[in-house]
């Protein structure tokens, strides 16, 4: 009993592991952004509409996707939000006059190829995406 | 379509012309709402609508167009439609249309029909779709008094302000405009009702400005607002002048995760001098001061739910036990998403005393003191 115990406990983490790498997330963002680094709640605060502009890095424009794995695993690892909730910030502020709605896109290189030629651009992607063009910026 | 419609047509258009002449990449965005209410209440009828027979009298839609120019500029126009039982049009008008400059963080400036941030729903009250509420606290966002009350013609100064690793950021706003009463909505009709008819439009000028810490605690912000605004007409006997109103916020929000939770107090300090021809200027004062605390929580992805309770009373009348000058109301609400186009709202209301939302036209045998009214909505986003 105790082995069975044990093969289904490691089967359990094998499988946590292994979503979890299939949907890992790398935050990219044009190469004439200064920062090199960025916090979640800097990363919440851009992607929310709170901000324009990360501490050390200047005016950034967040890019998103339209869904995907690796659209639900960066809501849930860094906005902490749903899909709707963070639809109705970005709403409140375009339909009281305060923001356009960022740029999204149905596919990842879609995504990379905006970033690379838009100054100031920020986005995600998963690990596996090829992201020529861009930089990675490391979450703190 | 009013000179104000074209105008903000013409400089939005212009503007897209431009861009595409440039050859640059466009960011031209459409996106609009509709809502459609159904309600329905005791003996008293309720903002204008015969809610004691049951209505659906309340209908609204907006559309907005705007176009991120350059990295710095943003222009953009939104028309608004309300149709309010009695009040509200048959033609859409005006709700902002605006160039938005943006110079750094700390420093940027909006100019033309701008909104006025007040509090935490003004400049987002009129937005159905972002919060769960059908009816946000009657007596200091009332749906049948908004119109006059969410933009000016003028300018704006915003930014935000880095306090310091520790200490949170400073959001402020500062405007200066002019404004006009709406012709036909609750602020019209209470004067007509306490005898005032004008001989045309109504309005002034209106200073004020907003501070918003964002608190080092994630989801916590705090605040005050102050509204100042003036107005001056003509009646169809003599002449109306109400001197510089102080209309003060003070509010506190806390958002994380699925839970919310806000409170904010105001108060209004007004005066007016009514002047009939061939007699005595007449000065009467009016103190208002209102409060709400709402909570709600998301219990899934879709389906949120919560209450509110609200007061406002008419500190400056004589007798505040009389029901036409306090106004209390227990709600219980609740928002379901049906997808990222449609939702749905269902909400509860427990209302006590008369000072907000009732009008003697729609209520010709008086008023009881008590309100029970139920709000079903149904509205589409895009």
């Amino acid at each position: 009993m105790k082995k069975l115990s044990l093969i289904c406990l490691s089967l359990a983490v094998a499988l946590t592991l292994a979503i979890r790498a299939q949907a890992q997330v790398l935050i990219i963002a044009n190469p004439g952004v200064k920062a090199d680094a960025v916090s979640k709640s800097e990363l919440r605060d851009v992607f929310t509409g709170e901000t324009k502009n990360l501490k050390e890095g200047g005016r950034v424009m967040p890019v998103l996707l339209q869904g995907g794995a690796a659209h639900e695993a960066f809501l849930n690892e860094y906005i902490h939000m749903s899909e709707t909730m963070m639809q109705t910030c970005w709403r409140r502020l375009a339909f009281s006059g305060q923001s356009t709605m960022p740029k999204s896109f149905a596919s990842e290189a879609e995504l990379v190829a905006y970033i690379a030629r838009t100054s100031g651009a920020i986005g995600y992607v998963s690990s596996a995406t090829a992201h020529d063009g861009v930089k990675t910026l490391t979450v703190k | 379509m009013s000179r104000s419609v074209i105008g903000a047509l013409a400089l939005v258009l212009g503007t897209m012309t431009a861009t595409a002449q440039s050859g640059s990449d466009q960011n031209l965005q459409i996106h609009g709402f509709a809502t459609q209410s159904v309600l329905k209440g005791g003996a008293n009828n309720y903002l204008g609508m015969n809610t004691s027979s049951g209505t659906t009298a309340w209908s609204e839609a907006a559309v907005n167009v705007q176009d991120q120019v350059s990295d710095k500029l943003r222009v953009g126009v939104q028309f608004h439609y309300i149709r309010l039982g009695a009040f509200g049009g048959d033609t859409p008008t005006v709700d902002w249309a605006l160039g938005d400059y943006t110079i750094n963080r700390w420093l940027g400036l909006r100019a033309g029909k701008v909104k006025m941030r007040w509090g935490l729903y003004n400049d987002t009250q009129d937005y159905d779709p972002g919060y769960m509420w059908s009816l946000l606290p009657e007596g200091i966002y009332g749906v049948d008094f908004r119109a006059t009350d969410l933009s000016q013609n003028g300018a704006e100064l915003y930014g935000s302000i880095q306090l310091g690793k520790k200490a949170g950021d400073l959001d402020y706003s500062v405007y200066f405009g002019y404004y006009f009463d709406a012709t036909n909505d609750g602020i019209m009709e209470s004067l007509n009702e306490s005898g005032l008819v004008f001989n045309g439009s109504v309005g002034g000028k209106t200073p004020g400005f907003d501070l918003r810490w964002k608190t080092p605690l994630r989801g916590l912000k705090a605040g005050g607002s102050l509204m100042a605004y003036d107005a001056k007409g003509n009646l169809t006997n003599g002449t109306y002048l109400q001197p510089l109103a102080y209309w003060q916020a003070y509010y506190a929000q806390y958002e994380h995760r699925k839970v919310f939770l806000s409170y904010q107090y105001t108060r209004l300090v007004q005066n007016q001098i009514v002047t009939i021809t061939g007699t005595a200027p007449a000065t009467s004062s009016l103190k208002t001061p209102s409060w709400f605390a709402m909570g709600g929580y998301h219990i899934s992805d879709k389906l949120q739910a919560g209450a509110y309770y609200t007061s406002f009373t008419v500190a400056s009348a004589a007798d505040k036990n009389d029901p036409a000058n306090y106004f209390h109301d227990w709600v219980a609400s609740s928002r379901y998403d049906i997808d990222s186009y449609f939702y749905a709202k269902l909400e509860g209301h427990l209302i006590h005393g008369n000072a907000a939302g009732f009008y003697g036209f729609n209520n010709p045998n008086g008023l009881n003191t008590e309100t029970n009214l139920i709000v079903a909505k149904i509205g589409f986003i895009f």
